[in-house]
């Protein structure tokens, strides 16, 4: 069953994903940092508020994820920000996250060393976005 | 295109920069790929005191160009300090074309004891086939081998 777009029920869903992912355990083995999603407002895809996702990830293992304001996000140690399109586009594999990230299209802050390390991690958590359901607030 | 004559200079010694002055840009603007790798450099530079060594060592203009995002840059070693340009510059040691992915997997080679970049692990693997598969080109490999390796300790965040 769908489920709302970067809604608490969507960050629940997203924690099981990643925890059911074996190469996810492994690739991202060592990890102990949070990591933060800022979806920025697109009032005119009828997502009118900023959110942020706050991943508290732990040597392969997603401890908790929830949706909040942006600015608990932004607190994050590696915070990626991009405006709701973007991450639909992400979470529909219409854009690579690695590919994003270098056009500018995603912008990260963080000890960039950490998060090369971490790719392979960091594209298995974006395969696991894509194995959600979503129903998309402009596509109502 | 590609300077012969780069690797007379490729080791050439230069007094050490501040950590203020390692890395600088040379587009008012930069890309996010040209800050990414500009950042991902300062930070091992900083951070290792090997890779400090090699950077301080690097004279080379080293082009990176990814296939499948079009968009390039030119890293001018200047022997402990490095100029990051948008796009691809003349006169460059080495030029290398590849994937975002591969980008990425060169920054993760292992190195080894020796100094060399380990092709026998998984990554290494992946990119050793994506060179045989030519996925992975790079111009001007044999005359500039040493300074391609020391342009993969500079970048890898593996070793």
């Amino acid at each position: 069953m769908a489920v709302k777009a970067f809604s608490n029920e969507w960050a629940s869903a997203f924690k099981d994903e990643v925890n059911k992912s074996s190469t996810y355990k492994t690739a991202a083995k060592g990890w102990k940092w949070t990591v933060g999603l800022v979806v920025e407002a697109e009032p005119d895809k009828h997502f009118p508020e900023s959110r942020g996702v706050v991943m508290d990830l732990f040597d392969g293992e997603a401890r908790d994820i929830k949706v909040g304001p942006a600015a608990d996000a932004q607190k994050c140690d590696f915070v990626i920000t991009a405006p709701y399109t973007r991450w639909k586009e992400v979470a529909t594999k219409q854009l690579d996250a690695t590919k994003g990230m270098l056009q500018g299209k995603l912008k990260l802050k963080g000890d960039l060393p950490t998060i090369v390390r971490y790719t392979k991690a960091s594209q298995e958590m974006t395969e696991c976005t894509t194995r959600v359901p979503v129903e998309w607030p402009d596509e109502k | 295109m590609h300077d012969a004559r780069a690797r007379r200079m490729a080791r050439r010694k230069v007094g050490r920069a501040t950590a203020a002055e390692l890395v600088s840009y040379a587009n008012k603007e930069p890309s996010a790929f040209a800050s990414m790798l500009g950042g991902l450099i300062e930070a091992n530079v900083k951070a290792g005191e090997g890779k400090r060594d090699d950077f301080d060592h690097l004279v080379a203009r080293v082009g990176i160009w990814v296939t499948d995002i079009d968009e390039g840059v030119t890293l001018d070693f200047k022997g402990g300090t490095l100029v990051v340009h948008n796009g691809l510059r003349p006169t460059r040691t080495i030029t290398i074309r590849t994937d975002a992915e591969t980008v990425m997997n060169l920054s993760n080679l292992k190195i080894g004891p020796l100094g060399l970049p380990v092709y026998y692990n998984e990554v290494g693997r992946g990119v050793a086939m994506k060179l045989l598969r030519g996925k992975l080109k790079i111009d001007g490999l044999l005359p500039n081998i040493l300074t391609l390796n020391a342009v993969t300790r500079i970048f890898s965040v593996a070793g």
